[in-house]
C-alpha cells in the first residue's frame, strides 16, 4: 500500500475514535487529525513509490555509471587528440608544395632538386597518421552502451569516419609510392598521382566530421 | 436504532471530510532543458514525468519525478554524455517536491519553493513562478526552473575544450487533474 493511501485510510479510523466521544446531534467542530493525534505536523506528501515507476527506472546502476564515465573519458581523449591531429594534418597540406623536391633560389635563379621538402612532408604525414590512429582508437575502443541507437549529428560524424579512415590508409600508401618514384628521379605516375586527391578528400571529410559534432544543422 | 443511526451519520460525515482531501494526478508533461554552448544551443525534451499531489487540511504536497534517461536531445551521443555528467545511471531520477496552501492552487500565478533532487544532490529553489491555466477538468501549470549545473556539483561538459554555460533552465509544462 502506498503512503498516500495509508494516510487516507487513517481518516475514517480517526473519525470513528472521535465518534466514541460524540453524541448524536453534536457537530464535529474540531479538525480530526489534530483532535486525535495531537500532532499538527503536515503530512509528508507522496513518495516515489506512489508514482508507479518500474523498479529498474528507480534503481541506480553504479556499474553502468562507471561504463559511462570510462566512455566519456575515452571520447574526451578522442576529441582532444582529434584537434591536436589537425595541426600536423594542416602542416602536411601546407608542405605538399615542397614535396616535389625542387628548390628555386631567388638569388641565383637556379632550380635544384632537393629531398628536404619531400622528407619534411613525409615526416609530417607520418606524424598525422600516428596521431590519427591514436585518435581513432579512443573512439573505437570506448565502451558501447547497449540499447542506444545512434541518432543525430553523431551519425554523420561516424559515417564520415569511414571516408577519412579509408583516406588515412590510402593517402600514406600513395604518398610512399610517389616518394619512391620521385626518389628515382621519375615523374609521379600511375595510381600514385592520386595521392593529392586522396589527401584532400581525407582532409575535407575530417574537417566535416569535426563540424558535424560542433555545429547544429 | 439510535446507535446505528449515529454511526451511519458519522460515517457519512467521515466520508465527506475524507473526500475533501484532494489528490492531484499528473496527466501529461513536457520538460525541456536548454544548454548553451558558444557553438550551438541544444534542448532535451522528456514527456515521461510522473507526479502526484495530496491535499490535506488545506495544505498540498506535490511530487514530480522524471527519469534522467528519458530526455531526448535528438543526438544519442549528447544524451549519453548528459547521463554521464549528471550521474544519471547512479541517480536515475530527477525529483521535485513542493508544498503549498490548497487555496493557492486556484491562483493564475503560483509562487512555490521547490526541493529538487538531481544527481545525488538536493537543492532548494525559492519562489519559482508558475502560470496556472484551467482547461476544463484539467489544470495546466507552466514555468521555468532556473537550474544551474554548479548547484548540483555537475562539471559543465566541454565541446572542443569550451564548457557549456552553467545555467541550464528547465522549462516545465504539466497538465494535472483532481482525482
Amino acid at each position: 500500500m502506498n503512503r498516500g493511501m495509508a494516510r487516507r485510510s487513517i481518516g475514517p479510523t480517526v473519525l470513528l475514535l472521535i465518534a466514541g466521544f460524540t453524541t448524536f446531534g453534536q457537530t464535529l467542530a474540531v479538525e480530526p487529525a489534530q483532535t486525535v493525534s495531537g500532532n499538527t505536523a503536515k503530512p509528508e506528501g507522496p513518495s516515489l513509490d506512489d508514482l508507479g515507476f518500474a523498479k529498474d527506472q528507480i534503481k541506480g546502476d553504479k556499474a553502468e555509471q562507471a561504463r559511462l564515465d570510462k566512455r566519456t573519458h575515452m571520447l574526451q581523449m578522442h576529441q582532444r587528440l582529434g584537434l591536436i591531429t589537425l595541426a600536423p594534418l594542416i602542416a602536411t597540406l601546407v608542405t605538399s608544395g615542397m614535396a616535389v623536391g625542387e628548390h628555386h633560389s631567388a638569388t641565383t635563379g637556379v632550380t635544384t632538386l632537393t629531398p628536404f621538402g619531400r622528407n619534411l612532408h613525409a615526416g609530417l604525414g607520418i606524424a598525422t597518421v600516428g596521431l590519427y590512429s591514436a585518435t581513432a582508437s579512443f573512439a573505437i575502443f570506448a565502451p558501447k552502451i547497449q540499447g542506444t541507437p545512434t541518432r543525430g549529428n553523431i551519425r554523420l560524424h561516424k559515417t564520415l569516419a569511414w571516408v577519412h579512415g579509408t583516406g588515412m590508409i590510402l593517402t600514406p600508401i600513395l604518398g610512399a609510392m610517389a616518394y619512391q618514384q620521385k626518389g628515382l628521379g621519375q615523374k609521379v605516375h600511375g595510381i600514385a598521382s592520386m595521392h593529392p586527391v586522396a589527401a584532400w578528400t581525407t582532409t575535407l571529410a575530417y574537417g566535416a566530421a569535426i563540424a558535424a559534432v560542433s555545429f547544429k544543422f | 436504532m439510535k446507535t446505528s443511526f449515529t454511526v451511519g451519520l458519522f460515517l457519512l460525515t467521515a466520508s465527506t471530510i475524507v473526500a475533501a482531501d484532494a489528490q492531484w494526478v499528473l496527466d501529461r508533461s513536457t520538460l525541456t532543458y536548454h544548454v548553451s554552448h558558444i557553438l550551438h544551443e541544444s534542448e532535451g525534451v522528456s514527456h515521461s514525468a510522473r507526479g502526484k499531489g495530496t491535499c490535506h487540511n488545506g495544505q498540498c504536497d506535490f511530487l514530480i519525478a522524471v527519469p534522467v534517461k528519458s530526455f531526448d536531445s535528438g543526438d544519442s551521443n549528447r544524451d549519453l554524455h548528459m547521463i554521464q555528467v549528471t550521474r544519471g545511471s547512479e541517480f536515475p531520477l530527477v525529483s521535485v517536491r513542493t508544498h503549498l496552501p490548497e487555496a493557492m492552487s486556484g491562483a493564475s500565478t503560483i509562487l512555490v519553493d521547490l526541493d529538487v533532487e538531481f544527481g545525488g544532490q538536493k537543492v532548494h529553489y525559492k519562489q519559482i513562478a508558475f502560470e496556472r491555466v484551467a482547461q476544463g477538468t484539467q489544470t495546466k501549470i507552466s514555468g521555468t526552473v532556473p537550474l544551474a549545473l554548479s548547484d548540483f556539483r555537475i562539471d559543465p561538459p566541454k565541446l572542443l575544450t569550451v564548457a557549456v554555460k552553467n545555467e541550464v533552465p528547465l522549462k516545465v509544462e504539466l497538465v494535472w487533474h483532481v482525482q
